[in-house]
């Protein structure tokens, strides 16, 4: 893995997500898409499902300071230390692993390292991730910070470019989302709704 | 129970119609202050000789230059750099499980202008062998390093981290090094220390200090000053003091033993020089560079200190600078207009300095946490751990 590439390291972990603190301020992935970092002996694979930018001291609390500027990038021109004072980090919900060629769609034994680097995932990787659609289930049963269905219909959207035919990717996708949520057809159609293009 | 609050409070407003009643007669002192050091123009050469041979009890001012003009602020250097320090201490506490001491020093770097940029850092540095825990004198005697002995160690390693610093800038920009506080080391006035001491911490301490921030200047401007906010100084009022005194020469002692009231220079004295430029300055102007009288000062050679007064948003501050750069207009230029500038960015405190104390601070759970840390490797070495009892009762909390 390329040192370009790595774009965050895991400052916070389990075995069911991680927290990653991002090396360029609001440097986080986008909702929904796939990163990948390291446990000991395989690749962990990850939703981001939601991302902050904050002051690293809890204690300081961010002042608005723009008002005499002429734009956003003149205010960290004016004052270059926030960009040593803030810091953006994103949260990431694991969907599998891999263990040799083979990938695997549940939880890993072992969290991912603290202090492991964390880059995106290209789409040949999403494409050959999402061939099975198993993890699905991880994803429809968490309990997140944010509506797990939004991070769903995110995920599917940006998955969905890296397959040759978006629309029967979705139509898959679909298909494996109705058969999880077949008791709540509430939030299958909201999720369904979001999907259609 | 500790402090019984309801008790304070009459205490508290009776001291408020105290101060009330002072700060009635507090303008007209304004108003004479600002009479007289508009008339010293005329006579300056005559009151910096008044000045030479005055013998008083408080510090005057030298004067270099009109003591009542006032500076207008001048544009900050496009590029330009501004680097500072501060510093905190854990010191000697004979209650504890081992006799050391130790510094943590915060430095920042902040560059503005087609670059900008910056880099925060902290130097922890732990001290605890024999030779290092006092400061010995050739002849076999020794001062321990602790107490108000460590804060003045303190400033000298902030200010030799500070040089460091700013010898590693490759760049040739502008410099601008503050530290926080005064160029004086007050700690050691009056406190009879030995010449050693003084040696060590002065001369060659802070001044070799200095020394490296003048070389530093033929490689690229670079300027030292201190900042000290709502100073409490009144170096220049005593000036005016002197004016008005009506004897020649001033002799304190000799004509005005023992009385605090009703002399001639009492009819401005009680004012604070912040006071006096408060209403002399405009916003953003600095007024004229006085020199300090102190008698610590007269081993300052060649950083011999000099100050002004500066109006900002909300205050008006002190700015300390070694002889070099007073005399050097174009650092004297850059170490005003940095200042102002500075304020401005740190919403009236200098960022630099307000970051370096970020860096520096070395808060209560830290302390815990060095102690502990101390007693557990001291532990796993096999060392026995012995404590005062009174630290271990201020642990213990019983009934």
């Amino acid at each position: 893995m390329d040192l370009k590439q790595r774009i965050a390291e895991v400052v916070e972990t389990s075995n069911a997500e991680f927290m990653a603190q991002c090396y360029n301020l609001e440097g986080a992935p986008a909702l929904g898409s796939m990163v990948k970092t390291k446990s000991k002996d395989y690749d962990i694979y990850a939703i981001v499902y939601s991302s902050s930018t904050h002051g690293i001291d809890p204690n300081r609390r961010i002042i608005a300071r723009g008002q005499n500027v002429g734009s956003e990038a003149d205010i960290y021109k004016a004052n270059p230390q926030l960009s040593k004072l803030l810091s953006t980090d994103f949260r990431a919900l694991i969907v599998g692993y891999n263990k040799g060629k083979t990938v695997l769609q549940y939880l890993p034994p072992l969290p991912a390292s603290i202090y492991a680097f964390v880059y995106p995932c290209d789409m040949d990787e999403v494409r050959d991730f999402t061939q099975s659609l198993n993890f699905l289930s991880l994803l429809t049963d968490a309990r997140l910070s944010v509506s797990p269905d939004e991070v769903i219909t995110a995920f599917l959207r940006y998955a969905s470019q890296s397959h040759p035919s978006p629309d029967d990717f979705l139509v898959k996708a679909g298909k494996e989302i109705a058969w999880l949520l077949s008791n709540d057809i509430r939030r299958l159609d909201s999720i369904l709704k979001r999907l259609q293009r | 129970m500790t402090l019984e609050i309801a008790q304070v409070y009459s205490q508290i407003e009776a001291m408020a119609t105290d101060v009330k009643k002072r700060q009635a007669d507090y303008r007209q002192k304004i108003d004479l202050a600002l009479q007289t050091i508009a008339t010293i123009s005329k006579n300056q050469e005559q009151l910096e000789r008044k000045i030479q041979n005055a013998r008083t009890t408080w510090l005057v001012a030298g004067l270099k230059g009109k003591a009542g003009i006032k500076h207008p602020l001048k544009p900050c250097p496009h590029d330009f750099m501004v680097v500072a320090s501060d510093g905190s201490q854990i010191d000697v506490d004979r209650h504890q499980s081992a006799h050391l001491f130790l510094l943590n020093i915060g430095l920042v770097r902040l560059q503005y202008g087609s670059s900008p940029d910056a880099s925060f850092s902290s130097i922890p540095t732990l001290y605890f062998r024999e030779d290092e825990m006092s400061i010995r004198s050739h002849d076999g005697r020794q001062t321990p390093i602790e107490g108000p002995l460590l804060g003045i160690k303190r400033g000298v390693e902030e200010c030799r981290f500070l040089a460091d610093l700013v010898d590693e800038i490759k760049m040739n920009l502008p410099v601008i090094a503050l530290i926080d506080g005064s160029l004086i080391m007050w700690g050691l006035v009056g406190q009879r220390y030995d010449d050693f001491v003084i040696d060590a911490l002065l001369i060659n301490g802070f001044l070799k200090q200095l020394d490296r921030f003048a070389a530093l200047n033929h490689r690229r401007p670079t300027a030292v000053a201190s900042y000290i906010s709502y100073p409490r100084s009144a170096d220049v009022v005593n000036v005016l003091r002197v004016q008005l005194c009506p004897h020649e020469p001033v002799d304190c002692d000799k004509y005005c033993k023992g009385k605090f009231e009703g002399r001639e220079c009492d009819s401005v004295g009680g004012l604070l020089d912040r006071v006096l430029f408060n209403e002399l300055l405009a916003h953003g102007e600095r007024s004229a560079v006085f020199n300090s009288s102190s008698t610590i000062v007269e081993k300052y050679g060649a950083h011999q200190v000099c100050f002004f007064y500066v109006k900002l948003d909300e205050e008006v501050a002190r700015v300390e600078i070694p002889l070099w750069v007073a005399d050097n207009k174009d650092l004297l230029d850059l170490v005003h207009s940095a200042v102002v500038d500075q304020c401005n960015r740190g919403f009236g405190y200098p960022v630099a300095l307000s970051e370096a104390h970020e860096q520096a601070v070395v808060t209560g759970a830290d302390r815990e946490q060095f102690w502990s840390l101390v007693d557990r490797v001291l532990n796993d070495n096999n060392l026995s751990l012995q404590h005062s009892l009174k630290q271990t009762s201020k642990r213990v909390k019983w009934i």
